[in-house]
């Protein structure tokens, strides 16, 4: 058994043995009833005044997602998981490229566009959100707070929070919350039982992390556990093998994935857009092929994932760039800058004829694009 | 004495020491940028100098506010920003045989890198410094304090290596404000040389 099965192993069968999770106990476990304002004069109170001014921020970002639809749509995964805190939560989407979402105690929620766009189906997004509550109903927050007061270290966790403006904007804020794995680990155990009890298929979330190891495996060095997001979080080895135990302990439940592939489809290509903008061509190379394997005839998907391949532009990606372009040129609603991608590349292989009709081919399907002007000049360099 | 020099250093060759502060200079007329890169300001501007910094930065109202961008002779191979020891992040890298479209993705990579928003204005060929090269125009938002800005940037390359400024600074004000004298830079802009 190589290291990764002999984690998983022993992780599932750790998993096993923690207590709360059979059946029976899922029946057992109830929600905290909604919370109440805590006195502002109290450190709790404290808290929240902080992520009610962060929250105020939040609301004026121009990076949130204003999609009445979507955002009623995922405020409703939210509130069937919630349940009885539903009124007492409200969800942001945030559009930043990477994967997260996160839970602040006085009931704001941010998800940010990095995960919807690896989100396969509702109940992947479920259970990170499910997870997100399962922090708050938990008040994991609060403990990490009277933690860091009783280590003399109080300075350091509020020290995060007030910053999150002028420092590192609403990325820092996941920060603030940097919970012990044992927090993760408990919140893990509430999410999965929130999907069940939300009808969701509990098996997901096990699937959003071994996605997301696909991904950190393909970095170059290829180490998940040398990623700083794990140095609070349980490995996601870990983390996929007692998910998969707890889904085995609970099964059954629907995915909803036609429904969030309809309600997500108007953000794909700015999502995807986003995503190879963050300069991580393997990791992209790996997201795309996964959802390629899932949608093979998705053209946006095929074409960010060939403009990673030319972006990269190790040996053998252009060929692989115009394979994926070739293909997603096939399919009805193609991006039309996947002729410049082609004319770029057949230019760079010396493919002239080539390189002049794809160029040819991007300003017939936008001939008002910014970049027009440009592709014009290089037609009158490469002869018309 | 070698002793006490000599350790400094070594710890500022493994990076245990703290950068040296950045200095701010006033500057105007005629200046040299790295090797073959002479440009003319238009009016009085604050030399901001870090060490390690891969483009030289100008500013009239200060950093946070308004950004020239100065890259002079950045050869291939080599990024366009600093490179931090032990990131993972894919550094944004310059090759010679790049197109002014693949040029200007580079710059709008490293404007996007923190997750601020780009929009390509314009793109479109342009003399600069005397070598054939480009212009462009964009606006980001910038995901630090979801400031809108405006920018414009030339460049051209020249014997294999990138010649380029780039300006940004809020769309509200200062932009507008500043832009003429940002054109006139560019114009009067000569490289050593070019080709």
């Amino acid at each position: 058994m190589n290291r990764r099965g002999f984690l998983a192993f022993g992780c599932a069968c750790g998993a096993l043995l923690r207590p709360g999770l059979s059946r029976g106990d899922e029946a057992e476990w109830k929600p905290p009833p909604r919370f109440t304002r805590p006195d502002v004069a109290s450190d709790e109170g404290g808290l929240w005044a902080m992520m009610d001014r962060e929250e105020t921020r939040l609301r004026r970002s121009p990076f949130r997602v204003k999609d009445r639809d979507l955002n009623e749509y995922v405020q409703g995964i939210a509130c069937r998981l919630g349940g009885e805190h539903c009124p007492d939560i409200r969800v942001y989407l945030v559009r930043t490229p990477w994967f997260n979402a996160n839970m602040a105690p006085n009931g704001m929620m941010q998800v940010w566009s990095g995960l919807m766009l690896r989100a396969d189906n509702e109940a992947q997004l479920a259970a990170v959100l499910g997870h997100e509550i399962g922090h708050y109903v938990a008040r994991h927050s609060v403990d990490q707070l009277r933690d860091a007061k009783s280590r003399s270290a109080f300075a350091s966790v509020l020290g995060v929070i007030p910053v999150v403006g002028p420092l590192g904007g609403l990325g820092v804020l996941g920060a603030g919350f940097s919970y012990t794995r044992d927090h993760e680990r408990e919140a893990d155990r509430i999410g999965v039982m929130l999907m069940r009890k939300a009808g969701y298929d509990t098996a997901e979330a096990s699937k959003v992390w071994s996605n997301l190891l696909l991904e950190l495996e393909a970095r170059p060095g290829g180490n998940p556990s040398k990623n700083g997001f794990f140095a609070s979080h349980p490995p996601a080895e870990e983390r996929q093998a007692a998910l998969k135990a707890l889904a085995e302990a609970m099964p059954g439940g629907a995915t909803n994935a036609g429904m969030w592939r309809e309600k997500t489809k108007a953000f794909r290509r700015e999502w995807l857009e986003d995503e190879v903008k963050r300069g991580q061509r393997e990791e992209s190379v790996a997201l795309l092929t996964r959802k390629i394997a899932a949608e093979p005839d998705q053209p946006d998907y095929l074409y960010f994932r060939g403009e990673a391949y030319r972006l990269r532009a190790a040996e053998g990606d252009y060929a692989a760039a115009l394979v994926d372009y070739q293909a997603a040129a096939l399919n009805a609603g193609a991006p039309p800058e996947l002729w410049r991608g082609m004319g770029t590349v057949h230019r760079a292989r010396h493919e002239i004829p080539e390189a002049r009709a794809s160029y040819r081919s991007y300003l017939d399907a936008a001939p008002k694009a910014p970049d027009a002007p440009m592709i014009k000049s290089y037609l009158e360099e490469l002869g018309q | 004495m070698k002793k006490s020099i000599l350790i400094p250093c070594l710890l500022w060759l493994v990076g245990c020491m703290p950068s040296p502060p950045m200095t701010v200079k006033p500057e105007s007329g005629e200046q040299v940028v790295g090797d073959r890169l002479t440009v003319t300001l238009d009016g009085s501007w604050n030399h901001i100098y870090v060490p390690g910094q891969t483009a030289d930065h100008w500013t009239i109202e200060g950093l946070p506010i308004d950004d020239l961008q100065i890259y002079s002779g950045i050869k291939d191979g080599q990024a366009i920003h600093p490179v931090v020891r032990g990131s993972s992040a894919t550094p944004i890298v310059f090759h010679s045989t790049m197109q002014p479209d693949e040029i200007v993705s580079l710059f709008e990579g490293m404007l996007t890198r923190d997750g601020s928003t780009f929009q390509l204005v314009k793109s479109e060929p342009a003399t600069f410094g005397g070598a054939k090269g480009y212009h462009f125009e964009f606006k980001v938002v910038r995901k630090v304090d979801s400031v809108e800005l405006s920018g414009v940037g030339y460049g051209a390359v020249s014997n294999g290596e990138l010649f380029s400024i780039v300006y940004v600074a809020p769309r509200m004000t200062f932009f507008g404000r500043y832009r003429d004298r940002v054109e006139n830079i560019a114009r009067g802009v000569r490289i050593k040389g070019a080709t």
